[in-house]
């Protein structure tokens, strides 16, 4: 065959498959701590992530998860904010903290020789904080800073908006956050919210990386020994109850784009649908082939990007269709919009269709497997629902298998038109 | 250490391959040496759209993603100031879909009225979206013709003005493609799991047909050393005001370059650093305070960018910044400070190459800084750094007269 012939061929696809890896190993501490080791990699590098139920769902005040998780670093019984962070800096241990709506805690990554140093100054920064006041004091003053530029972006305003129509004021799921509850936070509710949640007992360590021997040793010589005092836990009461208004604007003057947010509350990853609602999600806006990138940005040019995603809570879960457009196109690309989802009710989907979102999510699912640490992120996802890696060999079942049929039901169970909440800001 | 093989093609292509075992997966990265720095002046934003055009399908290949996508694959890519850069990942097994694609596109991508229209479109949202309907959005805008004079360093990648794009024409883009898209004018580089003999392969049997054809001939303008201290003040609506201030410096390979990306960390590098030590932690004048090196191939720029509390008076604000740049002109720095950033750097280095991805972009970069080894010599320089060269850097680059200033300020209440 000629070159000129062969350009317009495409060179065959050879089939692919993601390896699932359980983690080689897991045990249980003295003290109760869960501990999962993934040893794989090629770097002497590792990371640690450590989990703990401690996040937003549990607070009943405003930024209480977020704030307690943030003052984590800011001071210790041995250390000072100043001194701690100086020293994380000197062994170039890097340090994410992270509060989210269930589970909070931080991800450290650091040289395997600076592994004992590593865990000295974890067990100091999850199980010794102070919350001086000083500290905490800056930390609210810059929190309102970041808040105020925020609030100045439509996408945030809409965002905000969508999950307190969808989620209710009353849960913090969908609770906003307001500038007067900046003021008034105090070292002692931050320890009070510290002492009930970050419990060593009820702690998850995900470990990964090229994993030296003696870890488990090391993990009961910093770990093993640690307990809480006895704390009885109130429930929050929190309420997750949607607003009865599904259609929302909220006015920001002198914006030159509208951002556009599309959804409503949805199953989250315990149920058996889950995963078919996810390859539905993906067809209509998880990537760069999707409906709605195809006809919204690369047919007429409204928008640098538009998203579907789905994602779940312990609670619950939400599916949001969100995107940024010039002020002019708004009415017109809600339109188009909703044109995607009536003719996902309607329409079975293609074979061709079909068999480029297998491909892809195939694809993807290779992704999140190939290494430590996208295995171990991978992991955390289904581990903090009570699930296994099984959730993937399902996922990766679906993807293959999944019918036009079965796409349609679902669009008729989780993309009914009158269950939409449409919030718009600009 | 990162091995790897190179080659070059007849055309002037250049292949380099990096073989991971321990994924599944490849990754190709193309990096095409031609950036902002090379528009025309009144067509600026004309690489970045040309990026958005090569994705809308060939004669033989009518959509670029979706063959990707039944190979399994991802890709994306990015314009700056000096490169044009497209990546992809997919299964190993069917890295022949990413040379089939890539070469194509290099070969003859087929430009339409309607494709340039939409993707202009596109591109005028993003615009929108990120500089102009964004809070602090438009500050390199305001910035970069304020600091270069005549290097067109003066744009940002962006584009110079809304107005540049809408005037972009067919044969504007036909005449891009031909002066850059040259396989003389390209970098390949594979990593991951993939044997260089098949890389060899494969790159003779898709790229190899394409003809060499002459690149365009780069001649930029030298900005001339600035000489006298720069200021401007503009008002947005904004919740607080900002600082910024941008020194020039050396190129990317000057010598120069290792000890400033240094003291950059110095000031700025974690929550340790000094900026933030002394004027976020202590004196609680800024809600964020941040300083890096650009990092452009031609002579580029300190920057410290840093927004205040409200309330900070901004000229209290820079005062302090300005004692904490002029203290790093004695020899206040500490062995335990320099130390720590060198740990810091080579931490990051050792987890940026654990992603192939990373490292095929790094491989094409050094290779068209001049040597791909370079990439196993980053450590090793910034470990060469003394007390003495930060010291030295910083008398010769920070001064006052070096340096621009922009005072942005919050036009709402205070």
């Amino acid at each position: 065959m000629t070159m000129v012939r062969l350009r317009r061929i495409q060179p065959p696809i050879h089939p692919f498959d993601a390896r699932i890896l359980v983690p080689t190993k897991s045990v249980t501490l003295r003290n109760g701590t869960s501990v999962f080791l993934i040893d794989a990699g090629t770097e002497n590098i590792m990371r640690i992530e450590f989990v703990f139920r401690a996040g937003m769902a549990l607070e009943n005040l405003p930024l209480l998860s977020t704030s307690a998780n943030m003052m984590l670093t800011e001071g210790s019984e041995k250390y000072t904010s100043e001194e701690m962070n100086s020293i994380l800096d000197y062994y170039g241990i890097f340090i994410n903290l992270s509060a989210e709506k269930d589970t909070a805690g931080l991800t450290v990554y650091f040289l395997n020789k600076h592994f004992e140093k590593t865990l000295e100054l974890v067990v100091e920064i999850l199980f010794h904080p102070e919350f001086p006041e000083k500290e905490l004091g800056l930390l609210m003053k810059k929190r309102l800073n970041w808040y105020r530029i925020n609030r100045e972006k439509v996408q945030n305003i809409a965002t905000d908006k969508f999950f307190e129509s969808v989620f209710g004021s009353h849960h913090p799921y969908g609770r906003m956050v307001k500038e007067t509850d900046f003021e008034g936070m105090m070292p002692s509710l931050l320890k009070d919210f510290h002492a009930k949640y970050y419990m060593p007992e009820k702690m998850t360590m995900i470990v990964s990386g090229r994993i030296p021997e003696r870890a488990v040793d090391l993990f009961e010589k910093y770990f093993g020994d640690l307990h809480s005092k006895v704390i009885y836990t109130e429930d929050t009461k929190n309420l997750i109850k949607g607003e009865s208004g599904k259609k929302d604007h909220i006015i920001k003057k002198g914006s030159i784009q509208t951002a556009i947010r599309i959804g409503s509350p949805a199953i989250n990853k315990r149920h058996p649908d889950y995963p078919g609602l996810k390859f539905l999600n993906v067809l209509l806006g998880g990537y760069f082939g999707s409906r709605l990138m195809k006809n919204i940005r690369e047919e007429k040019g409204f928008t640098y990007g538009i998203h579907s995603s789905v994602s779940s809570f312990d609670l619950s879960g939400f599916k949001l269709i969100s995107t940024e457009v010039g002020k002019e196109n708004a009415a017109k690309a809600i339109d188009e919009i909703y044109k995607e989802i009536r003719l996902l009710l309607t329409e079975p989907v293609g074979q061709d269709e079909l068999e480029v979102v297998r491909n892809y999510m195939s694809g993807e699912m290779v992704r999140m497997f190939d290494g430590p640490f996208a295995i171990a992120e991978s992991f955390k996802a289904v581990l903090e629902f009570g699930l296994d890696l099984n959730y993937f060999v399902r996922m990766m079942d679906i993807i293959r298998t999944i019918t036009p049929e079965e796409i349609l039901r679902l669009a008729n169970t989780y993309y009914r038109i009158d269950d939409l909440y449409e919030i718009t800001a600009g | 250490m990162i091995n790897f093989s190179r080659f070059r093609l007849d055309n002037g292509l250049r292949v380099i391959v990096h073989e991971d075992r321990s994924t599944p997966l490849a990754a190709m990265n193309i990096l095409y040496d031609v950036g902002s720095k090379d528009e025309d002046p009144s067509n600026t934003g004309m690489a970045h759209l040309f990026e958005h055009l090569m994705y809308c399908g060939t004669e033989n290949i009518p959509e670029y993603d979706l063959p990707l996508q039944l190979a399994g694959g991802e890709n994306n890519a990015f314009t700056n100031n000096d490169i044009t850069n497209y990546y992809l990942t997919l299964p190993s097994g069917n890295i022949e879909t990413a040379f089939w694609l890539e070469s194509d596109r290099m070969f003859e991508p087929d430009f339409t009225q309607k494709k340039l229209d939409i993707q202009k479109s596109v591109v005028i949202e993003e615009f929108k979206q990120r500089y102009l309907n964004q809070p602090y959005g438009d500050v390199m805008l305001l910035l970069r013709p304020q600091t270069y004079t005549i290097h067109p360093y003066r744009w940002p990648t962006i584009g110079m003005d809304v107005s540049h794009l809408e005037n972009i024409d067919l044969d504007h883009v036909k005449d891009f493609f031909s002066r850059y898209y040259t396989p003389g004018n390209a970098i390949v580089t594979l990593t991951g799991n993939i044997e260089p003999g098949k890389a060899y392969d494969l790159a003779v049997k898709w790229f190899g047909s394409i003809h060499a054809r002459e690149s365009a001939e780069r001649m930029l303008p030298l900005e001339p050393a600035q000489t006298e201290e720069k200021k401007l003040t503009v008002e947005r609506n904004v919740p607080s005001d900002a600082l910024y201030k941008a020194w020039h410096m050396g190129s990317r390979i000057s010598k120069d370059y290792p000890a400033l990306d240094l003291l950059t960390d110095l000031l700025a590098g974690g929550e340790s650093g000094r900026l933030y030590n002394r004027l976020v932690r202590d004196k609680n004048l800024f809600s964020e305070i941040n300083a890096y090196v650009t990092s452009d191939i031609d002579p580029g720029l300190v920057i410290m960018s840093g927004k205040l509390m409200r309330g900070t008076d901004i000229m209290k604000a820079e005062e302090a910044v300005n004692e904490v740049i002029n203290e790093l002109k004695d020899s206040a720095l500490t062995d335990y400070e320099l130390e720590k950033v060198k740990n810091r750097f080579e931490s990051s280095v050792v987890i940026s190459n654990t992603s192939i991805l990373n490292k095929a972009m790094n491989l094409s970069m050094y290779e068209l800084l001049g040597d791909p080894d370079l990439v196993n010599r980053e450590v090793e320089s910034n470990r060469a750094v003394s007390r003495e060269m930060v010291r030295e850097s910083a008398i010769k680059h920070l001064s006052p007269e070096n340096c621009t200033t922009l005072f942005y300020l919050s036009a709402s209440k205070k």
